[in-house]
């Protein structure tokens, strides 16, 4: 996971903002109930929002108070009460946590990765033992992952599949009675997944063509050893076409649900979040582009 | 259970016909059939159309009585949609136009299995995605080799169905080009442009991001215009 599903803060209302970190916090705190102190670090904002939506499809009371922790130990802040919904975002964040630094160990001999994973293991093989399938599920999206980027796939749609397939896993929480909500979900994460997987190689341009590593766009647009930022104009067209399509599709499946709760945090991430995110990175904004301004 | 008609539409009870009558038409713009064509949500998305349909008639109903509901319901669709009828009109026809399509092409389908020519292979395509039974469509695609027009047409609904948008886009470009004059692929081509436009018209977007001039933009706009003032010898603003 890669951190880019986050609020459109300034829009954001003072209160919204408080909920939405109440809901980052409570997921924290709940991944260190479950699994200790150290897998806390693997906090992510996707899972963050996972948890949101989930949670506002369903009728549960919003509940919550102000608790001091080891990372703000001064101020107290709000939280919100963790139900299952906490539970199962914090399993799957452990579960992709794990297989992201174990990928890292694997491919780059990465300290990081390697110490990461091997922390990570007991609460990996805690988090398997509690949702068997969709770890499954996830490990085969990974190894195609793997065969895709080994065979230098030139297809941006196709690379992106087993990343899109595996949120879709994700958010097609058991949790959820409903078929059809759960299908609803299923194809937001799906749609959410192709995002976060092209807008993550659209921002690791650079860094790829120093490194000569594999980058969908290179292959599928016949990089030429040209010049970055002429090769980024032009891909820019086809790519902000394919990004905002795949948002478009996410708002039709959003306005499908039944939201009962949070409306104001996911209408802010959903329709704006997003979409200012796309365009800062499609002009070379992005987070990995902040040492060349 | 029948659902609580004012919750459907997302109004107070009690709310006022203009107001009943604004909330229909951006739910029936939301949900509109045209917006889910090449989306597999499309059978959820007519279903909640049929409940702010039925929602809208209820209160409609109540509010003016049966005959004053009808006439403004045609009205108000006369005047915006221009001879096209109502949504609801639209889908039922649309639907209508759907099961002629699957009974025809599954009685020819009957009738000439196991013969196997290009634009029975073809027929068959298009049944199979219009029912979203995308491996079926894929694999007579797969077998056809006739590659025209029509042909990539199919293949990009396909794609699109599936989630792979850019190579859906540039299938339906590449029918269109192959064949300009056909209403049906550039009616695709130009639905999906809407459809990728359309995201940034939420409101919650534009409305921040696309506002008419703020303070910020004032001030230069007078200190561009003094300058330009001082320019030519004269001046706009005296203390500066």
């Amino acid at each position: 996971m890669f951190g880019y599903v986050e609020p459109d803060k300034p829009e954001l209302k003072i209160r919204e903002f408080d909920v939405f970190r109440g809901y980052y916090c409570s997921l924290c705190k709940t991944i260190g109930k479950r699994y200790g102190q150290i897998p806390r670090l693997s906090l992510s904002y996707d899972l963050t929002f996972l948890y949101i939506l989930l949670d506002a499809t369903s009728a549960f009371p919003l509940g919550g108070r102000r608790e001091r922790c080891i990372a703000h130990p001064l101020k107290k802040r709000f939280r919100v009460f963790s139900n299952i919904f906490a539970e199962y975002a914090s399993d799957m964040n452990v579960i992709l946590t794990y297989y992201s630094l174990k990928d890292k160990w694997d491919d780059e001999k990465s300290l990081l990765g390697g110490t990461g994973s091997l922390a990570l293991k007991m609460a990996f093989n805690k988090a398997r033992k509690l949702h068997p399938e969709k770890c499954s599920a996830i490990e085969g999206y990974l190894k195609d992952l793997r065969t895709l980027e080994k065979n230098k796939c030139d297809s941006v749609d196709e690379a992106a599949e087993p990343f899109a397939s595996l949120m879709r896993e994700l958010f097609e929480c058991g949790h959820i009675k409903d078929e059809s909500t759960r299908k609803t979900l299923g194809w937001m994460g799906y749609n959410l997944g192709r995002w976060i997987y092209l807008i993550d190689a659209f921002d690791d341009l650079s860094k790829d063509i120093k490194h000569k590593s594999y980058n969908p766009i290179l292959c599928q647009y016949d990089f030429n050893g040209e010049d970055v930022e002429s090769f980024k104009e032009r891909v820019r067209k086809a790519l902000n076409f394919n990004l905002t399509y795949s948002l478009s599709e996410i708002e039709k499946a959003y306005s499908l649900l039944d939201i009962e709760k949070n409306k104001g945090i996911l209408d802010n991430i959903l329709y704006s979040g997003l979409i200012v995110k796309t365009d800062a990175i499609l002009q070379g904004r992005g987070k990995n582009e902040k040492e060349s301004i | 259970m029948k659902k609580n008609p004012y919750k459907v539409l997302g109004i107070k009870e009690g709310a006022s016909y203009d107001e009943i009558k604004r909330a229909y038409r951006e739910l029936a713009k939301k949900y509109h059939p045209d917006k889910y064509r090449n989306n597999p949500l499309a059978d959820l998305a007519d279903e909640k159309m049929r409940e702010i349909n039925e929602a809208y008639e209820t209160l409609m109903k109540n509010a003016g009585g049966a005959y004053q509901y009808q006439q403004d319901y045609d009205q108000t669709y006369e005047n915006s949609n221009a001879s096209q009828g109502s949504y609801s009109q639209q889908y039922q026809q649309q639907q209508q136009q759907k099961q002629q399509q699957q009974s025809s092409s599954q009685y020819q389908y009957q009738y000439q299995y196991g013969y196997d020519d290009e634009a029975e292979l073809e027929r068959q395509a298009r049944m199979y995605v219009n029912n979203g039974n995308l491996a079926e469509a894929q694999r007579i695609l797969d077998k056809m080799r006739n590659r025209n027009a029509s042909w990539y047409y199919l293949q990009g609904l396909v794609f699109l169905r599936r989630g792979w948008y850019d190579r859906g886009y540039s299938s339906i470009q590449k029918a269109v080009n192959m064949d300009p004059s056909n209403f049906e692929y550039r009616n695709a081509l130009n639905n999906l442009n809407q459809q990728r436009a359309g995201y940034r018209q939420n409101p919650y977007y534009r409305n921040t991001y696309h506002q008419s001039p703020d303070m910020c933009n004032l001030c230069v706009n007078l200190w561009c215009a003094d300058t330009c003032c001082e320019c030519m010898g004269g001046d706009l603003i005296g203390c500066c």
